[in-house]
């Protein structure tokens, strides 16, 4: 009886959050399985600011699904409001536990639509992500093919590496991390490492609430970061 | 005071401090966070254009609906000028209208930049002995001085005020270690823009080719810039005037957009910034872009645009001769063309 009541509150919240624009992505970081729910449903709304968009709004939507405790498929969506941009992706990877760590060999495949400058973007990343208890960390290599103007140009091979920290056990009930990374949920750069603060923290058995501070400049890695993007997220993650 | 890990962190603090500020070149801390900020040198070049725009090179007048210039970039000058000398004495023999310098023009030391302004003194002798008319009369201490007459304007100048038509954008190895202080002694504005005028039809309107400086030296235009731009900086004499039309747009920015091969540094534009980017310069109708940065050669077309990014021309990264240059030419029919131009120039090391 309570089960089906948490899943009518989370699903009335994920309506709520997504009223306005639809379905969107999600991507909060590689939760290692529980062992128990085989489904998890991510959901969060995003505002952000940008030197070229200035102030936007942003919903995402995923779905998990453990097939097994190693293999794991899922879909992402997300719309940006004010830019936009919007967001499609199918993802799917393996988990091999080693000892008290995980690594986990993930592939994604997105298309991204930014509209206000007509141009369709696909990429592919592969990945391979090494978690502890207090410390992930990954790399991986992505394809990247844009259409704009009638033209398509395919970046040579970009590199994606990411690393965050939780100062509490990842399964704790709640925590708090910081994260460096040159990607995020449906984007991947060659440099621009983003870096930000995030948490999450149970509300229930099954209802997590998460949140993210990510700051994107530009120009990293001409030794000159420079503010290019702020945003913010927050969302709730269930899982049965 | 402290316990055994605690000192441990301090050390590795302090260690961590010292490694990062010892860098010569780059500033491993602008990773995170600039030292020199686009969105204050986009004030400051600004104010500068405004004040002095008639002064920079507005209107240049195309011989008969001619002309050719020539291009440049990271000549990364440090104590020897030969590249760059070299550069700049073609311009003068061959007839350049202007130059345009694509950034990275010195490292970031106050006597790489002395050497860049003697060269650049030593370049406008030469190009005002060969415009305009010297004129020597006896000084107050009975010395030689010589002044140039610009015949057309009846204007003097004196050595140091010859409006050599050398246009330059800020890199980022121009900004860091707060070079910013430095560039702007020589050239003071990052963001700008000028007109060739190339002639007139009957019914009086005049056509221009326009030259749009960007400063991308930070990997972003930054929101000033990207607000200018939004604001029509670039588009506002001609949107007001029917009597002006524009015939080719040229973009002189430092960083690249495309990666030249697989090996090569990537674009630090974002994304976004990219499309925005690519966007834009189709909507100003653009001919040909040009960027630097990568230190490799790169052409394409993108939209009926031509992209290119030039080789670095400094000796250190170049030490043999080769085609480091491009020249334009604007042709009187509105046709253009561009060839890559050989530096001969080798370091006495060599």
């Amino acid at each position: 009886m309570m089960k089906g009541i948490r899943q009518w509150v989370f699903v009335a919240t994920l309506v709520c959050c997504l009223a306005n624009e639809g379905w969107a992505q999600t991507y909060n970081g590689i939760h290692k399985y529980d062992g128990t729910h085989q489904n998890v449903v991510t959901s969060y709304m995003m505002l952000g600011d940008n030197i070229i968009c200035d102030t936007y709004f942003g919903v995402a939507a995923s779905y998990t699904r453990h097939l097994t405790d190693r293999w794991h498929v899922g879909g992402d969506m997300q719309a940006q409001m004010g830019k936009q941009f919007y967001s499609v992706d199918v993802q799917g990877g393996y988990r091999l536990p080693v000892k008290w760590m995980d690594f986990y060999l993930d592939g994604k495949l997105i298309y991204n639509r930014y509209n206000l400058w007509g141009t369709n973007e696909v990429m592919a990343n592969l990945s391979l992500t090494w978690e502890t208890p207090y410390f992930n960390f990954r790399i991986g290599e992505t394809y990247i093919h844009y259409h704009m103007l009638h033209f398509g140009y395919t970046e040579p091979l970009t590199l994606a590496l990411g690393a965050g920290v939780n100062i509490r056990p990842r399964w704790d009930s709640w925590n708090i991390g910081l994260f460096a990374r040159n990607y995020d949920d449906f984007y991947y750069e060659a440099y621009n490492i983003n870096w930000g603060v995030n948490f999450w923290a149970n509300l229930m058995k099954d209802v997590q609430l998460f949140g993210e501070l990510n700051l994107r400049p530009a120009g990293s890695l001409s030794q000159l970061a420079t503010e290019y993007e702020k945003s913010l997220k927050l969302g709730l993650k269930y899982v049965w | 005071m402290y316990g055994k890990p605690m000192k441990k962190y301090i050390l590795w603090t302090m260690l961590a401090v010292l490694t990062l500020t010892a860098c010569d070149k780059v500033s491993p801390a602008g990773i995170l966070i600039a030292n020199t900020d686009v969105d204050d040198r986009i004030k400051m070049s600004r104010d500068y254009y405004r004040v002095h725009e008639r002064d920079l090179f507005l209107f240049k007048k195309a011989h008969d609906g001619e002309y050719t210039f020539l291009v440049g970039a990271d000549s990364h000058l440090t104590t020897d000028p030969g590249r760059m000398r070299e550069m700049l004495q073609i311009g003068i023999d061959d007839d350049d209208l202007f130059y345009a310098h694509l950034g990275d023009i010195a490292d970031t030391k106050a006597e790489y930049y002395i050497t860049l302004d003697e060269v650049i003194t030593e370049a406008k002798e030469k190009y005002g002995k060969k415009h305009y008319k010297p004129v020597t009369y006896m000084d107050d201490y009975d010395y030689p001085h010589t002044i140039y007459l610009d015949t057309v304007s009846q204007k003097f100048y004196e050595v140091k005020e010859i409006p050599l038509p050398f246009h330059p954008v800020v890199g980022n190895h121009d900004i860091t270690n707060n070079g910013w202080a430095l560039w702007t002694s020589l050239f003071h504005s990052s963001f700008y823009m000028g007109y060739v005028l190339v002639g007139s039809d009957d019914q009086g309107v005049e056509y221009l080719d326009r030259l749009i400086f960007l400063d991308s030296a930070s990997g972003t235009l930054g929101e000033e810039q990207i607000d200018e731009i939004e604001s029509h900086f670039f588009d506002n004499d001609i949107q007001n005037n029917a009597n002006l039309k524009i015939r080719h747009t040229f973009i002189f920015g430092h960083t690249n957009i495309f990666r030249p091969s697989a090996t090569e540094f990537a674009s630090t534009f974002t994304r976004e910034e990219t499309y925005y980017l690519l966007n834009k310069f189709d909507q100003w109708n653009a001919s040909i872009v040009f960027s630097g940065h990568v230190h490799a050669w790169d052409e394409r077309e993108v939209g009926g645009i031509t992209y290119l990014t030039l080789d670095a021309m400094s000796e250190d990264n170049n030490p043999g001769p080769g085609d480091y240059l491009v020249r334009v030419h604007a042709k009187r029919d509105g046709s253009l063309s561009w060839e890559r131009v050989r530096m001969n120039y080798t370091p006495i090391s060599q």
